[in-house]
């Protein structure tokens, strides 16, 4: 019985939840908050439009060459490229891209952007190395969000020594440099690809916990706070629907750029050794194999390095323009 | 000043023990037996219980994390021996190298001052660049010189450091052949243990020259970052109204943005110099990688490679260090900067 008339009133508040209030009967104040907006904003800011194109690329990319390794078999590519490993006669190793020369012949067109020291091609190995770098991104940022927003939200919600302690704990994480904690954290528990995703996540908790800790020490006081709490709902259900909501949109922009960021740190993790193991590809790793041979063949040491910057430039694009959509002080 | 000086050092100390303690019970967490390492295979039951008295490994591992974080505190009431007998030690102690076998402190000694070196140089760049452009873009807000200095910027933020390292090695050592690619003499080097050098200009001039790549390779990231700050910030600064009031009487721009604007525009670019600490050390593990640099990130890889647990400790702690001063550096140095922040109440 009490179950029921707390989910009443807790839709009797939710219908009175900003946005839709009364304030909502004001166009003007209306058209500069929700999703609706942040959209038509972003729809009209070209750069944000670009980041956006870049992200639904690459993601697209890495989708299909996932779709392939894992169900296909590689039909993919063992139909439009000449595997090495079954046709040795074939294998070509250090070839340039198609339109230079070097000792080791010509650039061809099976080989837009040249071989690797083991003749495999490097435009196929990108392809592949792409759903690492994404998969690796939107999860590890995934954790980190949902554990710096939760870790944030009670800390600012609770205040007093509940405060004091989870900030404490999130300073103390926040100084010891990301990378290396990264790097202790795989050295305990194991050096691969789920343990640098969760590595990375919890390595960016700070961050996040932070934010919207700041953001929630002014929601608390809010007006519809205080009567979700006097309509005795729990402080879980105002947390999960009232706090985080109403304090989430810098986490949404920090989140997107975060996922350019967390692709940064893998890449440095795989360029020590530390991440996906050969023979997976990975462009951090393909990098790091391109040391040994990168000053006769430059591009063998650009192209990964180019796929990062070009993934991370989207998420950056999308980031800042989302922080403009959602930040109306910057409008004016 | 001093008072607020040590106020901060103080607030630092519960964050070092935190770093202690994470540090501590990872390390604990790695699989496999230090003692087994340093012994190689099949060693005797007398040789594994000697060394595992040596060092400790006997005792359960809450007395061996009490007996480490008082071994790291400069003065600790020793509880080693017959446990609750205390006697104060001094000094600071981060145990002994496995792989080295040499004091844990001793190698960082030896490798700290190459970091630092670069981690400071790396800054130095960033801020002398990232100004000036971050100002000028302000100035000339949606024209063509702003649009390159945010394309610069946005690419700078997005690039992997090592990237930058490894074509500019291929480039400039490489091909141009201006600059070495490896190794970093300290510029207060003796000049016998520096190649081709006599003289202490000599060592001073081969250490600048060496730093050069590894500094535009570390600091390009910051650069980009303080750019993006700055930029954003002066413009803050340039629509608030005592900028438009001194506009009004006829102040000239360039005296509005040295005198009104600029100095109340540096307070955010401060606090992100603090910050940012945390990510250049991980970007001068990756720099000191990429050009065969003999400093603290290396010497991380290594003991991790290496399973030198106390080392991995030690290296952690001191970045953790390194971080805790940088932010308490950079706080102070607001609290300068802008007179409004009182030395006496809480941040």
């Amino acid at each position: 019985m009490a179950t029921t008339t707390e989910s009443r009133s807790e839709d009797a508040l939710s219908e009175t939840s900003p946005g839709d209030g009364p304030e909502s009967d004001d166009p003007e104040i209306e058209a500069r908050v929700g999703i609706s907006y942040t959209l038509r904003q972003i729809r009209r800011d070209p750069t944000a439009l670009a980041g956006l194109f870049i992200i639904g690329f690459m993601t697209t990319i890495a989708v299909v060459a996932y779709v392939d390794a894992k169900l296909l078999d590689y039909w993919l590519a063992n139909t439009f490229w000449v595997n090495p490993e079954n046709d040795p006669q074939t294998v070509s190793t250090l070839l340039p891209p198609f339109f230079t020369d070097n000792a080791y012949g010509g650039g061809t067109l099976n080989h837009v952007l040249g071989t690797d020291h083991r003749g495999r091609d490097i435009l196929v190995r990108l392809f592949y190395g792409s759903r690492i770098a994404i998969q690796v991104g939107f999860i590890s940022t995934m954790i980190g969000l949902v554990g710096g927003t939760l870790v944030g939200a009670v800390a600012g919600y609770y205040g007093k020594w509940i405060d004091d302690a989870l900030m404490r704990a999130v300073e103390t994480l926040y100084a010891i440099p990301f990378l290396v904690l990264v790097i202790a954290f795989m050295a305990a528990f194991g050096r691969n690809l789920t343990f640098a995703m969760i590595g990375v996540g919890i390595a960016s908790i700070p961050t996040f916990a932070r934010l919207i800790r700041s953001r929630v020490l002014s929601v608390r006081e809010e007006d519809y706070i205080e009567a979700a709490r006097a309509a005795g709902v729990r402080d879980r259900n105002i947390i999960l629907r009232h706090v985080i909501p109403n304090s989430f949109a810098p986490v949404l922009v920090q989140g997107t750029l975060q996922v350019g960021y967390s692709i940064l740190i893998v890449a440095g993790l795989s360029f020590l050794g530390f991440g996906v193991q050969p023979p997976t590809p990975s462009w951090g790793q393909m990098l790091s194999q391109s040391r040994n041979y990168m000053l006769e063949n430059w591009w063998f040491s650009l192209w990964p390095g180019l796929a990062i910057l070009i993934t991370v430039v989207g998420f950056n694009l999308l980031g800042d323009g989302l922080r403009d959509a959602l930040d109306p002080r910057i409008n004016n | 000043m001093l008072r607020y000086t040590i106020r901060r050092l103080l607030q630092g100390i519960p964050v070092l023990v935190g770093i202690v303690t994470i540090t501590f019970f990872l390390t604990d967490a790695i699989p496999g037996d230090p003692v087994s390492i340093m012994l190689g295979p099949s060693p005797s039951q007398a040789e594994v219980e000697a060394i595992r008295t040596k060092y400790g490994l006997d005792q359960p591992l809450w007395l061996r994390y009490v007996n480490y974080l008082g071994d790291v505190s400069p003065i600790w009431l020793a509880t080693t021996g017959s446990f609750p007998f205390v006697r104060p030690t001094f000094g600071i102690d981060l145990g002994r190298s496995l792989y080295y076998g040499v004091p844990v402190t001793r190698k960082i000694a030896e490798r700290l001052p190459v970091t630092l070196y670069l981690l400071f140089s790396a800054f130095a760049f960033a801020l002398a660049t990232a100004v000036p452009l971050g100002v000028i873009s302000a100035k000339r807000r949606n024209k063509p010189t702003d649009h390159v200095s945010r394309i610069v910027s946005l690419i700078g933020v997005s690039t992997p450091s090592f990237w930058i390292g490894l074509m500019m090695i291929v480039v400039f050592a490489f091909h141009l052949g201006w600059f070495p690619s490896t190794n970093l003499p300290l510029p207060w080097a003796d000049p016998a243990s520096v190649e081709g050098a006599r003289t202490q200009v000599d060592v001073i001039t081969t250490s600048l020259k060496h730093l050069l790549l590894p500094m535009v390779s570390l600091g390009t990231l910051q650069m980009a970052a303080f750019t993006r700050i700055e930029r954003s910030s002066m413009l803050e600064v340039l629509s608030e109204d005592y900028v438009k009031l001194a506009r009004a009487y006829g102040v000239s721009e360039g005296t509005i943005l040295r005198k009104h604007a600029f100095r109340n525009a540096q307070l955010p670019l401060i606090t992100i110099v603090g910050l940012n600490l945390t990510g250049a050390i991980g970007g001068a593990v990756l720099t000191e990688t990429v050009f065969s640099i003999n400093g603290m990130g290396r010497l991380i890889i290594t003991a991790v490679y290496n399973q030198d647990y106390q080392l991995i400790m030690g290296t952690t702690l001191v970045f953790g260090f390194v971080f805790v001063v940088g932010v308490i550096v950079t706080d102070i140095s607001y609290a300068y900067v802008d007179p409004r922040v009182s030395y006496g109440e809480r941040e």
